[in-house]
């Protein structure tokens, strides 16, 4: 998947604004949304925050998460961790980059907070690249990707899944002493790409 | 967004009916007449048993199978022993391009002529041991072409898809909007043109 | 060597992945000569093989198995440079949009042209008949993030009508502010540049 994609599904995360407007319940395909009161804090999507956001009628509230120390922590975790820590948020990446973007005014510690999650981010990337390598060269069949967020894993496509294909072909030549049953079909994976 | 599959020749693919064109050593071991032009180097018009040939790998697969085979291939050099060797020794540092443009492919087909030996346990290991390299120059941001021209024909293809896939991720980590592109072959058409105009 | 030339035309291919070179007739026609060759060589041989059963001499079924697998050969590079040659304009129909450039036109072959028109019928067809009033497929291929987006025309390409009666004047580097859904098969073809802030 593009990296485009996967943030527009993740501007279907909720976040909490607070209208400067009043309005009724507005009906939509995906849900409600509404009643918007002026200074009432109300939970919308992300999509839904920005657009209010650049029509000067919101003001968005910060996510628990996103928070300098709370960030310090992970990314310590992050560090000291042979695995993946889970994020407190599926689309972090997305939400930082929007909020960072539309609504910098609304955030505190701004700056701290767009390194911070820069350096999560690195640290998780460099790890999936080992952890990568390690399994071409295992030869292994599978890997655990527990708390890896979407845009993660859509980085290692379509390399990964291709390339154990083509260790699978291989593979097959090898014949049928190593144990593996060479089945009739064989499945090739397919990667979204554009 | 659109559906792409790994590499899996088929009857249609570009690569492997070039793959299959790549020259395979072998014997004559029946007389063959008529086709004496088949060797540049003799004026008969008969081919004789014995005549030692390269003849491309399709026509070999075919002639090579049977009760009674005409030809007896032997495997390409760069697959012998003394270069399955060199890969053994370290992988990542051979110009694979040298050896063969197509060689995991070739090594694919070319395996059944030598059963004994391990061409397919040293086609998994090259691939293997070459994929961190392969990996790295993917995700690098500075250009060297000679990393390309190292690679064969496989390493090429996969790496061709992924940097596509990583720029894209680049992008869109380093700028806020992306914007909506003139579709590739439109750009490389007006380029071309430009190019002829001048 | 027989099947050279069969494999020249897709040498030709290879070169150039993601454009048509000019359909090669002449090397088409050159290689069905080869094969009918081939194919009459063989066909003479083996009858001459039937009448020669009795008497003792080599067998010329070696001489007839190699020509055959010269000749599977080329139909098997034949296929496929026609097959690939479509798949090049499958996407190129996609890029371009309904109508290409005569330069790339030149270069096929009649019969691809006529493969083109019935695709390009064959595919606004299936799009009329998505839902109430048919869907453009080829719009929308990346997430839309605003309704208007700014525009920049790169070509000369003179007027331009919108879906609400209002007709531009598209000049060399005029700018505009209009609905991404109108203008984005523009900006796909080169004539506008998405201006992003």
């Amino acid at each position: 998947m593009d990296p485009e994609e996967v943030e527009f599904l993740g501007e279907k995360e909720n976040v909490v604004i607070v209208p400067t407007f009043n309005y009724g319940v507005i009906h939509l395909i995906a849900g409600d949304i509404g009643p918007f009161r002026a200074g009432l804090p109300i939970k919308v999507p992300l999509w839904v925050a920005i657009n209010l956001k650049q029509q000067q009628t919101c003001k968005i509230q910060q996510p628990d998460w996103m928070d300098v120390e709370n960030l310090e922590v992970l990314k310590e975790n992050e560090k000291n961790a042979i695995t993946f820590t889970r994020m407190p948020n599926e689309h972090y990446m997305a939400l930082t980059k929007a909020l960072l973007k539309f609504a910098p005014d609304d955030l505190i510690r701004a700056n701290e907070i767009r390194t911070l999650v820069k350096d999560i981010w690195d640290i998780r990337m460099s790890k999936l690249r080992s952890s990568v390598d390690l399994l071409i060269k295992e030869k292994s069949s599978y890997a655990a990707v527990d708390n890896l967020t979407i845009l993660e894993i859509n980085s290692v496509r379509p390399l990964l899944p291709h390339a154990l294909d083509q260790i699978h072909r291989m593979k097959k030549l090898q014949g049928p002493q190593l144990g593996t049953n060479s089945s009739a079909g064989h499945t090739s994976s397919y990667s979204f790409r554009s | 967004m659109s559906l792409q599959p790994s590499y899996l020749p088929n009857y249609f693919s570009i690569d492997d009916i070039l793959a299959s064109q790549e020259r395979i050593p072998c014997t004559f071991s029946v007389n063959v007449q008529k086709l004496g032009n088949l060797n540049p180097s003799s004026e008969e018009t008969d081919l004789k048993a014995g005549t030692a040939l390269e003849l491309p790998l399709w026509l070999v697969q075919d002639l090579s199978t049977g009760r009674q085979p005409v030809v007896i291939p032997e495997l390409p050099k760069v697959y012998k022993e003394g270069y399955r060797e060199i890969l053994k020794a370290d992988a990542s540092a051979v110009d694979l391009h040298k050896f063969n443009l197509y060689y995991f492919e070739l090594g694919s087909y070319v395996r059944v002529f030598d059963r004994k030996s391990d061409v397919a346990d040293t086609l998994i290991h090259a691939f293997t041991n070459r994929f961190r390299q392969l990996m790295d120059v993917i995700d690098s941001t500075e250009h060297n072409p000679t990393d390309f021209q190292r690679m064969d024909s496989l390493e090429r293809r996969l790496f061709k898809e992924s940097k596509e896939s990583r720029m894209k991720l680049h992008t869109w980590l380093e700028h806020s909007t992306t914007p909506i592109e003139t579709a590739a072959m439109v750009l490389n058409h007006k380029k071309r043109k430009r190019g002829t105009d001048l | 060597m027989f099947g050279e030339k069969a494999v020249e035309l897709i040498k030709e291919l290879d070169r150039c992945p993601t454009s048509l070179p000019p359909y090669n007739t002449d090397l088409v026609s050159e290689v069905n000569n080869e094969m009918r060759h081939l194919i009459e060589s063989n066909q003479d041989d083996a009858r001459s093989e039937e009448e020669n059963r009795s008497l003792s001499g080599e067998s010329l079924l070696p001489t007839i198995k190699c020509r055959h697998s010269a000749v599977i050969r080329n139909i098997r590079c034949l296929l496929a440079y026609h097959y690939n040659r479509l798949r090049v304009l499958r996407t190129m129909r996609w890029q371009f949009g309904g109508v290409l450039p005569s330069d790339i036109k030149q270069n096929l072959s009649h019969l691809e042209v006529e493969w083109l028109t019935k695709y390009s019928n064959s595919l606004a067809q299936y799009m009329r008949s998505v839902g109430e009033e048919g869907i453009n497929l080829a719009t929308n291929l990346k997430p839309p993030k605003s309704l208007y987006i700014e525009v920049r025309c790169l070509v000369n390409y003179g007027k331009f009508e919108l879906n609400n009666g209002i007709v531009l004047l598209l000049k060399k580097n005029s700018r505009h502010f209009l609905p991404r859904s109108e203008c984005e098969e523009l900006i796909r073809q080169g004539v506008l540049e998405h201006l992003v802030s």
